[in-house]
């Protein structure tokens, strides 16, 4: 069988491009170890929360600083209006989560920790914690849940730097007995999903929550049906609700990917997991066919184009093996980001500027992973998402907001070739 | 200064032993087991100073066979009363020697002898027989002889010897730094020592002080106008993810550099280099030291430099010599060396107690203590041979299933907080509230906490809530605490940081930094 494009990777960043793929009529086969960083990650869209040491309270104007003083930054291939255009979009086709927000200012999000954190976007069930309008929290732990810690969180809010008046609150609640035991978010979740949980959380807050007050949950309320179970308890209790991302597997990361794959099914699009993408077939047009290995062999995909997303050093997309090699594990492209010394070494204390953190692939402005002459490597090989070196993204907070514009901008690449002589606007330092 | 707690402002004791390691913490549960009134002080925590940084082999003595006669007969005789003194501690895992294609074959008979000559039970087995007990060690080796070698747990040793101490009325300070040794003329009175959680300082007077202080027994020595030679000889370890073997293997060949892999509990570690270093407080881990480790483990697993490495750390060995300097430090006796000042120096009441191994920890504190009585009115019968230690009474070997088989009856009882050392939130908190700390790392020397494969990425979280929820740390203590272990962590991680564990590394990034943001935590 044949595709017009094969992604490589299953995270953000491949299943925007994809997508962007599938409705524009290409036929799209997405291929990946397995899930990716959506199960991870807060489903937010974090475009970029902090510039060195500041936060960013306009996250599209301080991209344009970021990439005056990060050159080689992945956002520095896109235009102002491609990264509006790519957050448009994804609130679009993610409309069953209720994506709210914008790329010209930032929320401000708690996090399970009661940090302030910016996000340019956020599904409505988490967007009802922003914290920039103040006023009075309450905090909402389940007992038997050891992700959520809802009085440190209120007493870090309390604490917090803000320029207006927080006041929070922490309660704990104890759900009706579980035969299970040591519950994860993704098994509570399913008990919201089935058990009517929801109903015994709405008796449970109904008297304890203060008209005013916004109530903030940990995000697992439900997987099915998420959206539907905030929307009830928002309508019943007649108060702000609000969840809050903590520790993996993310329930509502699952929740967009569930949104994410189930348009491309709906539109055609086949995606493979637990399969391993291991090389090409190549001339020197470019890649035309892309071998994936499975359990029982290697089947080989003709293609026309191809979307790495692989991930970072998290995902496998990159590896350092002991002896300090760094290597892209699927096609041993050219990195750029790595130490001038032959072998690595990690600073001595965690929070110094680290090694390898904007290690990845050099690209053109039509995100073409580029070889040590500054030219495409393959002239229909695009790359998306954390496998793009310049960027620190777990610090900057802005690691699925470049992979939603690249997802995206690596798709627009594709369905508007430039040029055959386009010329190569970056090259590899 | 004059102390704020009048309590504390001077103690009174026959015996004051310095340190905290596995010799200190058997001194004072020799000394309390014999009636005398002990404190020990440790400046940081128990077994944070050697005995918490060493492979954790208890040896059979087999390594020690050829050359040093006199530490392998201590080593087997230690080994067999640890076995049912301290059962809880040490898991009978056993040991292999084995001559890979880089040793010479020959020298196994020599190391028969060795063990026959010295009384350590050696058997050889046929390759084929060794390659099925251990199916991941290099199919090439020669020979392979059964000892009985185990894997020792030195936390809970040592704070079983405390415990013990303890229940026999000693009192056991970690945190307490001695400042001064308090001198009367040609005789030691007992030592001024400070809290290093309060700040406050105070005086100790003893009958006998007891310098159990290992590595830097020569810095408090110099206290007393003494003087201990003794040499701090690094050593770096490796813990790898699983257990790639199940028994302690060793190569069979004059001891050298990462000639040891052993299991312990989840993972293994191998071990070890030897080099001297002129502090002991001051432990660089060289990138080809641990290219030695990981070439030397090549030789014996294939394909363990692809294997997952989850930590690194280096630990001192206290070499004690007593005239010329010794250019290599694996020449140096393994045996320990007990000092009585008075007949060196001319300076009553003071003992040092150095060198040895943590195997020996226990006949080195029945000679320090046996000296001591010299001074404290006479002999009186060493108990520590026969008398198990608090955790150990039922004399149960301790065994890898053991937290699993407690925990598989009721799995829907509580959280479990680690996964990795299977840790439940009850022990947690039982063991915040008993050691009435707020440091993270403390915990984690007692339960093992965030020693597993996610090195704390899932449980430091977990931890920080329930530190807070205890009521024992204010939202900025817990902080503190979070970031402090966060650091703490990152010492052992980043120096063998490749492979999946950088990958593992780098999703803890996401963790502390992209999901929580721990680094504007308000502190």
């Amino acid at each position: 069988m044949s595709y017009d494009t094969v992604v490589i990777g299953a995270g953000l960043a491949g299943l925007t491009a994809a997508l962007r793929l599938t409705e524009a009529g290409q036929r799209v086969l997405v291929v990946a170890r397995g899930v990716g960083a959506t199960h991870l990650a807060p489903a937010t869209v974090d475009v970029l929360g902090y510039l060195g040491d500041a936060p960013v309270t306009t996250p599209a104007a301080s991209v344009r600083a970021l990439i005056a003083s990060s050159p080689t930054h992945p956002y520095a291939h896109l235009s102002a209006e491609q990264l509006a255009a790519s957050l448009t979009w994804f609130c679009t086709k993610t409309a069953a989560l209720g994506y709210t927000g914008n790329s010209d200012q930032n929320m401000l999000l708690p996090t399970a920790l009661g940090v302030p954190k910016p996000s340019a976007l956020a599904p409505r069930s988490m967007s009802g914690g922003d914290l920039r309008a103040g006023g009075r929290f309450v905090f909402v732990g389940l007992k038997g849940f050891k992700d959520f810690h809802p009085t440190l969180i209120a007493d870090n809010l309390n604490h917090a730097r803000l320029p207006i008046r927080v006041e929070a609150r922490g309660l704990e609640l104890a759900p009706p007995a579980s035969r299970l035991g040591d519950l994860s978010g993704r098994v509570i979740a399913g008990r919201f999903d089935t058990d009517s949980l929801a109903g015994w959380l709405i008796d449970a807050l109904e008297h304890r929550v203060d008209p005013d007050e916004r109530i903030g949950i940990p995000a697992v309320l439900g997987l099915r049906r998420g959206d539907a179970t905030w929307q009830e308890l928002e309508q019943r209790l007649q108060r702000t609700v609000f969840e809050v991302a903590t520790l993996p597997p993310s329930v509502p990361g699952i929740r967009l990917f569930d949104v994410l794959a189930g348009a491309l099914r709906a539109g055609g699009a086949r995606i493979v997991l637990g399969v391993r993408a291991v090389g090409a077939r190549a001339t020197q047009g470019g890649i035309e066919a892309v071998d994936v290995a499975n359990a029982t062999g290697t089947v080989s995909y003709p293609v026309s184009s191809v979307v790495l997303a692989s991930g970072g050093f998290a995902s496998g997309g990159l590896e350092l093996d002991s002896f300090g090699t760094t290597r892209e594990t699927v096609f041993g492209l050219p990195l750029t980001g790595l130490p001038d010394t032959d072998r690595v070494r990690f600073a001595e204390h965690y929070f110094d500027g680290q090694p390898l953190a904007t290690a990845g692939v050099a690209t053109d402005d039509r995100l073409r992973p580029l070889d040590r002459s500054g030219s495409p490597v393959y002239q229909n090989l695009h790359a998306a998402g954390a496998i793009l070196g310049g960027a620190t993204p777990w610090k900057e907070k802005s690691g699925t907001g470049i992979s939603v514009a690249t997802g995206y901008a690596a798709a627009e690449a594709i369905l508007a070739p430039a040029p055959a002589a386009a010329p190569v606007s970056e090259v590899v330092r | 200064m004059p102390s704020q707690n009048p309590s504390l402002s001077s103690l009174e004791a026959d015996v004051l032993v310095i340190g905290g390691g596995s010799t200190g913490a058997g001194v004072a549960r020799d000394a309390a087991l014999r009636g005398f009134s002990t404190i020990l002080v440790e400046r940081r925590d128990l077994a944070d100073g050697t005995t918490g940084r060493f492979h954790g082999l208890l040896h059979s003595g087999g390594r020690y066979a050829v050359k040093d006669p006199s530490a392998a007969r201590e080593c087997i005789a230690e080994n067999r009363i640890l076995r049912v003194t301290a059962a809880d501690c040490v898991e009978d895992t056993g040991g292999l020697f084995v001559s890979t294609p880089w040793d010479d074959p020959e020298y196994g008979d020599q190391f028969l002898e060795g063990c026959r000559a010295t009384g350590v039970p050696a058997e050889e087995i046929p390759v084929a027989e060794a390659l099925r007990r251990e199916p991941r060690v290099n199919p090439d080796i020669r020979r392979a002889f059964l000892v009985p070698d185990a894997a020792l747990d030195p936390w809970k040793l040592v704070w079983g010897c405390a415990r013990s101490a303890e229940e026999h009325g000693a009192r056991i300070l970690p945190y307490h730094r001695v400042l001064d040794v308090e001198m009367d003329g040609e005789r030691v009175v007992g030592a001024r020592v400070r809290s290093e959680r309060s700040g406050e300082e105070f005086r100790i007077h003893a009958t006998v002080v007891i310098n159990a202080a290992g590595a830097w027994a020569g810095q408090i020595a110099t206290l007393a106008r003494c003087t201990v030679n003794v040499r701090a000889g690094m050593g770096l370890m490796i813990a790898m993810n699983h257990r790639l073997v199940h028994m302690c293997v060793n190569r069979c060949k004059r001891p050298s550099d990462g000639d040891i892999l052993l299991p312990l509990r989840t993972a293994c570690v191998i071990g070890t280099t030897d080099v001297f270093v002129p502090d002991p407080d001051q432990t660089e881990i060289r990138q080809e030291d641990i290219d030695l480790l990981l070439d030397e483990g090549e030789k014996l697993v294939p394909g363990f430099r692809q294997a997952r490495a989850l930590h690194a750390w280096a630990g001192v060995r206290p070499l004690f010599e007593d005239t010329a300097a010794v250019a290599e430090t694996r020449d140096v006796t393994r045996s320990h060396a007990l000092l009585d000042h008075s007949s060196r120096e001319g300076i009553a009441g003071f003992l040092t107690i150095t060198g040895g191994k943590t195997t020996t920890f226990r006949l080195m504190a029945e000679a320090a203590v046996d000296a001591a009585c010299e001074q404290l009115g006479g002999p009186r019968p060493c108990r520590t041979a026969e008398v198990p230690l608090a955790g150990s009474e039922s004399h149960e070997l301790y065994r890898i299933s053991h937290r699993l088989a407690a925990r598989e009856p009721v799995p829907q009882a509580e959280e479990i907080i680690c996964e990795c050392e299977l840790i439940t939130r009850s022990r947690l908190e039982d063991t915040i509230k008993q050691r009435e700390t707020t440091s993270l790392d403390d915990i984690r020397r007692l339960l093992r906490l965030a020693m597993g494969p996610c090195q704390g990425g899932f449980c430091i979280y977990r931890a920080t809530g329930i530190l807070h929820q205890g009521g024992q740390v204010d939202q900025a203590g817990a902080n503190q605490a979070l970031l402090d272990f966060i650091e703490e962590r990152w010492k052992g991680v980043h120096p063998i940081l490749h492979g999946d564990q950088l990958r593992q590394a780098r999703l803890d990034d996401w963790i502390f930094q992209g999901i929580l943001d721990v680094e504007h935590l308000p502190v």
